[in-house]
């Protein structure tokens, strides 16, 4: 079977790895088998930070580039530079502007390639709804909007709230149903 | 069979614990740091009585677990690669000593590198050494290959070296597992001083049985497998073959996969040395070429001795430095097929051209900083403050990214701030120039390496001043415990070693303990050792600059909260994210002035003492 692969980018400290940890738990519920890997160690503080999520039967962890079937960014310029892991006909979801995404000089490149983006303020609504270290979760409701991939939305949102400590339990739901609702007005 | 869901290293702690290993210790480094806590987490769960510590440094961790290992235990030691250099000593010995109770280091590599100083390769480590190697190629056969390291060792009394890369440590995968024990072998020291002491004559004969053991070594890695095998049968041939070994060879067999080929074969060596010669020989028979794909370095490309049939490093068919992304393994898989007048795998190529492009974009460069409130922050800058045309040397932690302050000069290995600070201030001296210099080190590397160099420091009369970052943890690695604080992994009290009893201890006459948020006050007192030291009655000056990790110790770090903002007094002077370059403190290109971002801001209140113009300001 061919593998589904996510790339997931930020910044250190934006939580990366748990938006990994929401996509992963629900291949695993679904029973698929999962390979990721992460960055650790000196590269966390504050610098770039790239998680890999290879769905399916893999035998090595990172994706590559050119072969990643959506990338998932918590920040424009994060999503810039990971562009090259997302294959023709990829797609690309960022926390940001629509009217700011995706940058002139790129277009061309996306258009050739067949490549979709779609910009959404997910930290500007995670803060309005009161929970800013939300945002990585908001991403994982925007792009469960566009019905891609083998993790549906309901299942994403299962596992969203069976991980979320009870405090936030209730805010990160509504966080998820209205990234989710964001994410289908542009289908 | 169990499932988890787990870092490699977590599938290692659970190898360790399924092969019933008694002993584990460890000293934390990037990849390796989590194998140890994930195997205390599984032992606990499973009620087992697996004696796990931190250990002080990887030579002490070594020597702890080898100790075990010849009394009959079970035992492994586990390490990031340069740890295996501070081990080495230990290690080369203990190959040719031998052991009784299995025993498995475990060396974590980190090509790229990622998170190290060098790029350095395991595997050759252990040929220099004579110990046999183990290379994984997945989580899961890395969890699989601790309990053949084992028994390997067990079975032929000497250590074997696991080595995982850091895309085996830092992988996520689903694990499953069996029954988790800790072996009941009781410790059983039997004298024997020409084996456990030996003197040189012994030690030849030693020699002697090793080279035998790695004859017999090597027979059984001719057919250990899955680990070592190849998919050609008698009277193939084949243009082109692949020899691969650890992550290479999943990146090679997924690549396979993907484009559907199953013309080129593969020969995987996940346990490469002592080398397995026939299985080798069969395969390189077969091809009129060999590609070798391993990682970091030549190991299994010197060992193959067809110098005319085999590509890789040596012959610039693969790079010299830098990890072996699977982009890069598609393009050097391509090349040779192409050589060989054989189609390649992929025609098409988005990604060379999406990287032209990402390049042209000048994105921001991100580079790791100090976290905001960190207390080293506060530290650089008193010192530079203090003292500004020093030498600084520095050493191995989170304090290393003093740099972006312009506080860190050298890193060289763990203990190096100190001995290299000697090793300037008697350079310079021999000169007749009594050049200023400001040591940095952090508790964790000061209890790992310090104390030698600070010893020979005092004893060969250097002048500089010492100042020892206690943040309380060792954080650089994932917060494990610190020696100061007596708490051990497993959450059972130790007995707290307190820094200040060291330093007096190594001879050190001048000693200060300052709070480095107190800004003003530790740019005075690192001034007054200054001068002491340079006095004619002078020595080595140390200061403890002690403040609690703002992460890892987040309530003792940040007892009060301070609201800051910056007033219209601003002058855009650029110190505040420039030079103390605190990352919540941020410019507004509009406004031409700085402001604070509240989502990072961690309230230390230390900016309130460093802006020249006064312009930061608690929110009243
Ligand atoms: S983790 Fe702690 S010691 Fe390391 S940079 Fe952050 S605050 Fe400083
Ligand atoms: S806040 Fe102070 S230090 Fe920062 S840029 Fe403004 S004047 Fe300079
Ligand atoms: S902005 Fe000031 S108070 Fe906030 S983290 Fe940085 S130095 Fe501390």
């Amino acid at each position: 079977m061919k593998t589904c692969n996510f790339v997931l980018s930020g910044l250190g400290g934006q939580g990366i790895l748990f938006m990994t940890k929401i996509l992963a738990q629900t291949a695993l519920n679904k029973g698929y088998n999962i390979l990721g890997a992460e960055t650790h160690g000196m590269a966390q503080r504050g610098g770039s930070v790239v998680s890999h999520l290879k769905i399916g039967d893999a035998g090595s962890s990172l994706i590559r580039a050119g072969a990643g079937d959506f990338l998932i960014s918590m920040d424009a310029a994060e999503a810039y530079r990971f562009l090259p892991w997302v294959r023709p006909g990829g797609m690309v979801f960022v926390n940001g502007s629509n009217d700011r995404f995706p940058d002139e000089r790129v277009t061309p490149f996306l258009a050739e390639h067949h490549i979709t983006c779609f910009a959404m303020e997910a930290g500007k609504t995670a803060l309005e709804l009161g929970a800013p270290r939300s945002t990585n979760l908001a991403m994982v409701a925007f792009f469960s909007a566009f019905g891609q991939g083998p993790l549906e939305a309901e299942a994403l949102r299962t596992t969203v709230e069976a991980a979320s400590p009870d405090s936030v339990k209730q805010i990160n739901l509504k966080i998820f149903d209205v990234c989710h609702d964001e994410g289908r007005k542009l289908c | 069979m169990k499932q988890a869901f787990l870092l490699g290293n977590g599938a290692m702690a659970l190898g360790l614990l399924e092969a019933g290993c008694q002993v584990l210790t460890s000293y934390p480094g990037t990849p390796s740091s989590e194998i140890l806590p994930e195997t205390v987490r599984f032992s606990k769960a499973a009620d087992l009585n697996t004696v796990i510590e931190w250990s002080v440094n990887e030579k002490v961790a070594f020597d702890n677990a080898f100790a075990a290992a010849i009394s009959g235990k079970r035992a492994a030691c586990c390490m990031k690669m340069v740890g295996l250099n501070v081990a080495a000593d230990s290690f080369m010995s203990a190959a040719y000593i031998g052991n009784i109770g299995g025993f498995v280091v475990i060396s974590c590599d980190d090509p790229g590198p990622h998170s190290s100083q060098t790029e350095q390769d395991s595997r050759f480590m252990a040929r220099i050494a004579k110990v046999p190697v183990l290379d994984p190629a997945s989580p899961q056969e890395a969890r699989a290959m601790i309990k053949a390291a084992f028994d390997i060792s067990e079975e032929f009394q000497v250590p074997v070296l696991v080595r995982p890369a850091i895309r085996i440590c830092h992988a996520r995968q689903n694990i499953s597992y069996e029954e988790l024990k800790s072996n009941l072998t009781p410790a059983v020291f039997t004298r024997e001083p020409t084996r456990w002491a030996s003197t040189p004559k012994f030690r030849f004969l030693q020699h002697k049985a090793l080279n035998e053991k790695h004859v017999k070594i090597a027979e059984k890695f001719n057919t250990l497998v899955p680990y070592n095998r190849h998919t050609i049968q008698p009277e193939q041939t084949f243009a082109l073959g692949i020899v691969v070994g650890g992550v290479p060879s999943a990146v090679v067999e997924d690549l396979f996969a993907e484009f559907n080929r199953d013309d080129i074969p593969m020969l995987k060596l996940g346990a490469p040395y002592p080398f397995p010669e026939n299985l080798a020989n069969q395969f390189m028979d077969a091809c009129d070429r060999v590609l070798v794909i391993e990682e970091t370095d030549t190991v299994i490309e010197y060992m193959l001795r067809d110098r005319h049939k085999t590509w890789g490093r040596l012959t610039g068919h693969v790079p010299m430095e830098g990890e072996l992304v699977p982009e890069k393994i598609l393009a050097l898989v391509n090349q040779a097929l192409s050589e060989s007048g054989l189609p390649p795998l992929s025609t098409t190529d988005t990604a060379t051209q999406a990287f032209a492009l990402t390049a042209s974009l000048d994105l921001p460069i991100r580079k790791p900083t100090l976290c905001p409130g960190c207390p080293h922050r506060a530290s650089f800058y008193a010192i530079r403050k203090a003292v500004p045309k020093a030498i600084y040397p520095s050493d191995i932690g989170c304090y290393t990214l003093g740099s972006n302050l312009g506080g860190v000069d050298t890193v060289l290995d763990m203990g190096a701030g100190i001995t290299m600070a000697s090793g300037f201030w008697h350079a310079f001296q021999q000169d007749g120039k009594a050049k200023p210099i400001i040591a940095t080190m952090g508790d964790s590397t000061f209890f790992h390496s310090g104390t030698t160099g600070l010893i020979n420091a005092v004893y060969n009369d250097a002048r500089f001043v010492l100042v020892i970052l206690d943040n309380g943890i060792t954080a650089m690695t994932g917060m494990q415990p610190a020696i100061t604080q007596g708490a051990r992994v497993d959450g059972r009290k130790g007995n707290a070693i307190a820094l200040e009893t060291i330093v007096k201890g190594c001879g050190v006459d001048y000693l200060q303990v300052v709070d480095p948020y107190d800004v003003d006050h530790t740019i005075a007192e690192i001034k007054k050792a200054h001068e002491w030291a340079l006095s004619p009655e002078g020595g080595i000056a140390v200061i403890i600059s002690r403040h609690p990790c703002v992460i890892g110790l987040r309530d003792q770090a940040l007892p009060q909260i301070f609201e800051v903002e910056i007033t219209d007094e601003c002058d855009d002077c650029g110190l505040c994210h420039l030079r103390f370059e605190c990352p919540a403190m941020v410019r507004n290109p509009d406004k031409k002035k700085t402001e604070i971002n509240p989502v990072l801001c961690s309230g230390c209140g230390v900016c309130l003492n460093i802006c020249p113009k006064n312009a930061v300001q608690t929110v009243s």
